[in-house]
This record gives C-alpha cells, structure tokens and sequence, in this order.
C-alpha cells in the first residue's frame, strides 16, 4: 500500500512541476500557434541558472527563482524578436523546423559552455531531508517545496492571463490576432510578451527541479515531450487544462511505481518479469498518441 | 510500359536543368574513379542515403504538405529486419528487404490510419511521439539486442557477397546505394505525374476542395505515407549492412527523423530536384564541419552550433528552400 501511495503522491507532486513546464508551452502555442520545440532547452538553462547562481552565490537553488525568472523572460523576448518574429510569415513547416533549429543551437551553445557532465545540486537548506506522512510514505522537502512553489507561479501566471488588462490583451491575440491588431493591441509586443511569460514560467520550473534532477545538455527533449503531452491532454491552448493534465502526467510516470505495487500486492510473476523502470517515459508518449487520435482537442481545449 | 514512359519523361523541365542533373548523373557514375580519401566516399554514401530518405520525405511532406517527424521509426524497422534476418537465419539483403518494407508499410498503415485524422502541428508532434515509442520498445527488446543493438560481424562472410551485401571495400555499397538513387528518381518522377500526386497536390493546396472534387483525402494520406516508409525502409536496410552495427539510439532517434525533414525542406519541398539538393549541401558540410571543427578539443557541438543556425536561417529566410530561391531568381529573369 505504502509503494502505491507514493507513487501516487510522487507523480501529483511532480505533476505541479510538470503543469508549471506546460502552461509556458501552451501560453506560446496559444497566442500564436506556433509549436515550440525549444521548449525543453530553455528549462534547460533555467536548471543551469539555477545551479550556477546556487553555487556562485552560496545559496540555495530555491532563492534562485527570480534570477531564472528574469533570464527566462530576457531569453524569450530575444528568442521572438530575434528569431520567431521571422518565422511567422512561413508555412507551418518553416515554423516546425525553425523552433527545432532553435532547440538544437541552445543545447549545442549549452554543451559547449558547460560541458557534457551531469552536474546536481549537493548542498542546500532542503536537500537530503523528507516528510514522513504515515503509512510509511516519504516524500522529500525538496520535491514538496518544488511543487508548492510551483501551485503558486502556476497561480501568478494564471492570475497575470485572466485578472490583468495585459491578460486580456494577450487572450485577445490569441483568439483573433487580426481584430485584436484592430482594436489597437499591439499584437507584436503581446507575442513577445507571451513569449517571455513562457519561457520565464518553464525557466522558474528549471530552477526548481534543479534540486533533486542532475542537468546536462540533453536534458531538454524529454520534458519538451512530457508538455506536449501535457498541452494535448489539457487542451491546446487552454491554462487550467494544463494544470490537470499535469497531474495526470505526472501519475502516468510514476506508472512504474503503481506496477511494481501490484507485482507485490498480487505476486504475480509475469508482472515482475516486465522491465518497467525502461518504459517510464513510454506511457507519456502513448498517453499523448491515444489522445490525440480519441479526442485532439483536449480536455479542455477551445484551440483545434 | 506507360508507367515506365511516364518514370522515364523528364521532358517538362527546362533545358538547364536536365544538362545540370546529366553532368552530375555522369559525375556520381564515374565518382569513384578519381580515388579521392575514404572520408569522400563515406560521405558520398551518405549523401545518396539521405537524398533517398529525403526523396521519400517529399512524397507524403513536399507534395503532400504533411509533416512528418518521425520518419526514423521506418529507418529502424528496416535496419532491425535485415539485420536480424542475416544474424539469426542467413537470409540474404535482397529477400530480407522487401521483407522489411512490408513490415513497415504494415505498420506505417496501422499508425498512418488513426495519425491521419490530425492535421499540421498535432500530426507531425504524434508522429514523434510514435516513433519514440518504438525506440523505447526497441531498447527493452532482448530479441534484436535491446539497448545494444545488432552486429554483422563480416567475418563470417566471403566479402564481396552480393547477395548479402557485404563488402570490404565501399566502392560496391557506392554502386549499390548509386543504383537505388536512379530508380528511386524515377519512381518519384512517376509518383509526381501519377494520379495519386496529382490528388495529393491538390490536398496540399486545400484539402476541402480537394475533399468536394471526389478525392478521398483520407485514403490518399495513408497510401502516400506508406510509398514515403517504403523509400525509407529500404534505404534502412542498407544501412543495416552497410554500417553493420546498428543501436536504437543512432537508427531511430529524432534527430534522424528531423535530418530527413531538413534534406527536402533544405532543398525545396515539393520538387524532384529539392531533396538531392538538400543533401548534396547538408551532408558534406555536416560531416566535413564535424571533421574540422568536432575534432578539436574543446569545441564539443560547434559543428551543431553551425548547423542550427543554418536551419534556423533557411526557415526564416526562404522557407521553400535553394529550389525556391533558383524559381525565383528565375521567374525575376523571364518577368
């Protein structure tokens, strides 16, 4: 019982984290469809942000947040008006394979400037200590502290997109850029916009994960995968569907765990025989397969 | 015989561009005879490799407008078909081949049918997520070696073995890749006047006319999809003996798929000539900047670093790639 608990409660902690990855995903697709492959780079260098401020400042990775924040935001203001602001005008092809380019050139600029290795964060107010809950759950303050700071970023950027005059000028764009260029929004600083929010949202989940997840170059395609799934699930476009899909996700990869739960439970040998740790990322995938072939628009979405 | 009049027609293109594609036809023919370094060589096989995945890419992304990004699924079942046939039961490259190819097209078909109800973004995204769950299937499965792949040991063989495609020297997988190209060219020369190019044209260019006219988009998806897994297949295949040692991670990893997309977007998709053109730019200088710039110490990835920046600049400058930029240039000189 205590493996299945955990699991469930180390998929849904995960899970904030991941939702936090996905609604910059989604904020991006959403205002200007376009599909960000880059996506995972740049939690990417939030994580590097993060552990490189850490240990030059002797901080802990958690007082790093602002600073992944504001090159998060820097990074993607420069991303768009460097770069994607030209892509707009081609086909869908050119987009994909553009933000693909991009992907590509920060992970490459990322191993040429720090190098290959596997570096993680060893010293820190919160690491190596946990919670025990009961019923022999243990869960880890960092990966509590991950999650809740990540409800709450979740929650400001949420606010900022509903609650906000700049919010309402940033739906606007996404629901029909042409009007809203009408109605005098300055469509191409709310791209821009939303790209900073997008970047700055996932840099902010880099910086917080950078706790318990060692960060090399190539960390970034997994979770560019993890929040299209995330993204299909919840609905292209659609900010609180990012945040259920994101506990649904983050359950499904703990997926493993719950097996090796009822391998045990059931004692069955068929069941252990089945190298599961391997598929872990192969539930999201498949996840996002089904999803897109039984219901492309998501749980929530409004964007098809 | 109409069909092969059709494939052998080249007559609706300007005068220039048969005489270029002649002078370079006779140069591949006669390449080898100048003896230039085995570096040359390697790169010239992977040129042609890759303008043949390149060419099946622009059947179902050039003509069709679907993008695809996971073309290396296809890679992979052709490579694991023809090495795990030659390594468990002996069977030779020309039978275990077409074998591969219908593996793939079986799949291609049980994937392509339910992908294809997704257009643009979603579609290209599933068929990634497609081909990374394959790769993971692909690195648990103790059969085909699992996460350390398969090796044809030439040992065991007499080279040269034309049937099984093992060679010592690369000058014969040259000839035979060289011969693949040619018909591979006119297969595509054929597909593009056929009927089924014409229906997919006409999708590409709106698929809710092409929908009211009778064509059943659908089904016309589905059969190119298969026609561009077949040309990839195939040229996995003789990957799998050529480079004779073969892991999920270099046979089906993403990158391969989206090298295949860049080939023909490179190019110019949607044209004959596009795909060979990519790769004849592409590959050389990817494998020539990793010889001169990877090599050094301390200057891990720069030969990515350049290669990004190229793509990122063709897909903001002139999306429909080099062929596009010749049309302009020429349509400017006949205004």
């Amino acid at each position: 019982m205590d493996i299945l608990v955990g699991s469930l409660a180390a998929g849904i902690l995960i899970g904030m984290v991941l939702a936090l990855v996905a609604i910059g995903l989604t904020i991006i697709f959403g205002v200007m469809d376009i599909v960000n492959f880059a996506h995972g780079e740049f939690l990417m260098i939030g994580m590097y942000t993060g552990l490189l401020t850490a240990q030059g400042m002797g901080i802990d990775p958690l007082f790093t947040l602002p600073f992944a924040a504001v090159v998060g935001f820097l990074l993607g203001v420069i991303c768009y008006y460097g770069f994607v602001k030209f892509l707009l005008r081609g086909p869908m092809v050119a987009q994909l394979l553009g933000t693909f380019g991009l992907m590509l050139f920060l992970r490459n600029v990322a191993l040429l400037v720090f190098g290959s290795e596997d570096r993680a964060v060893h010293s820190g107010i919160l690491v190596g200590r946990s919670f025990e809950v009961g019923m022999g759950v243990v869960i880890p303050a960092t990966k509590l502290a991950a999650a809740g700071l990540s409800v709450v970023a979740f929650v400001t950027v949420w606010m900022l997109m509903n609650r906000t005059k700049v919010g309402k000028a940033l739906t606007a764009t996404a629901l029909n850029s042409q009007g809203a260029r009408y109605m005098g929004i300055p469509t191409d600083r709310m791209n821009a916009l939303a790209w900073g929010i997008g970047a700055a949202s996932v840099t902010i989940a880099g910086a917080l994960i950078v706790n318990f997840w060692s960060v090399n170059p190539f960390v970034g395609l997994l979770f560019t995968m993890i929040a299209f799934a995330i993204v299909a699930l919840g609905g292209f476009g659609s900010v609180p569907g990012a945040f259920f899909a994101g506990l649904v996700v983050g359950i499904i990869t703990e997926i493993p765990g719950i097996w090796d739960f009822f391998t045990y439970t059931f004692n069955l040998d068929w069941m252990s025989r089945v190298p599961m740790t391997s598929f872990k990322y192969m539930w999201v995938y498949l996840a996002y397969f089904v999803i897109m072939v039984v219901r492309p628009r998501g749980l929530f979405g409004w964007k098809y | 015989m109409e069909v092969l009049r059709n494939a052998l027609d080249f007559s609706d293109f300007p005068r220039v561009d048969l005489c270029v594609a002649a002078l370079v036809a006779s140069f591949l023919l006669i390449f080898p005879l100048f003896h230039f370094s085995s570096f040359a060589m390697a790169t010239m096989i992977q040129f042609l490799m890759f303008s043949l995945y390149g060419m099946g890419w622009n059947t179902i992304g050039g003509y069709g407008g679907q993008v695809d990004l996971g073309k290396a699924q296809y890679v992979g079942i052709g490579a694991y078909t023809t090495s795990v046939m030659l390594i468990r039961w002996d069977v030779p490259f020309w039978v275990s081949m077409p074998v591969g190819m219908s593996f793939a097209v079986l799949w291609s078909f049980i994937i392509g049918y339910p992908l294809f109800r997704l257009k643009g973004h979603y579609f290209a995204i599933a068929t990634i997520a497609t081909s990374l769950v394959l790769k993971d299937l692909f690195e648990v499965w103790d059969f085909v070696g699992a996460a350390r792949g398969l090796e044809i040991s030439p040992i065991k063989y007499h080279p040269p073995d034309f049937l099984r495609l093992i060679f010592k020297e690369d000058v014969y997988y040259y000839y035979v890749i060289l011969g693949f190209f040619f018909l591979g060219i006119f297969y595509v020369n054929w597909f593009r006047k056929s009927r089924l190019g014409f229906q997919l044209r006409s999708i590409k260019d709106n698929e809710d006319v092409a929908r009211s006219l009778g064509i059943n988009v659908h089904w016309a998806k589905v059969k190119t999809y298969a026609i561009a897994t077949a040309f990839v297949s195939l040229v996995g295949s003789f990957h799998a003996c050529y480079i004779k040692n073969i892991e999920p991670e270099d046979t089906m990893s993403l990158d391969i798929s989206i090298l295949i997309a860049l080939m023909a977007m490179l190019g110019g998709a949607g044209s004959l000539w596009g795909p060979i053109i990519g790769a004849g730019v592409l590959i050389p200088l990817k494998s020539y900047l990793k010889e001169w710039l990877g090599a050094k110490a301390g200057l891990v990835g720069i030969d990515l670093i350049i290669y990004a920046v190229i793509i990122m600049l063709i897909s903001a400058v002139e999306p429909r790639g080099i062929w596009g930029i010749v049309e302009k240039a020429r349509r400017r000189r006949s205004v």
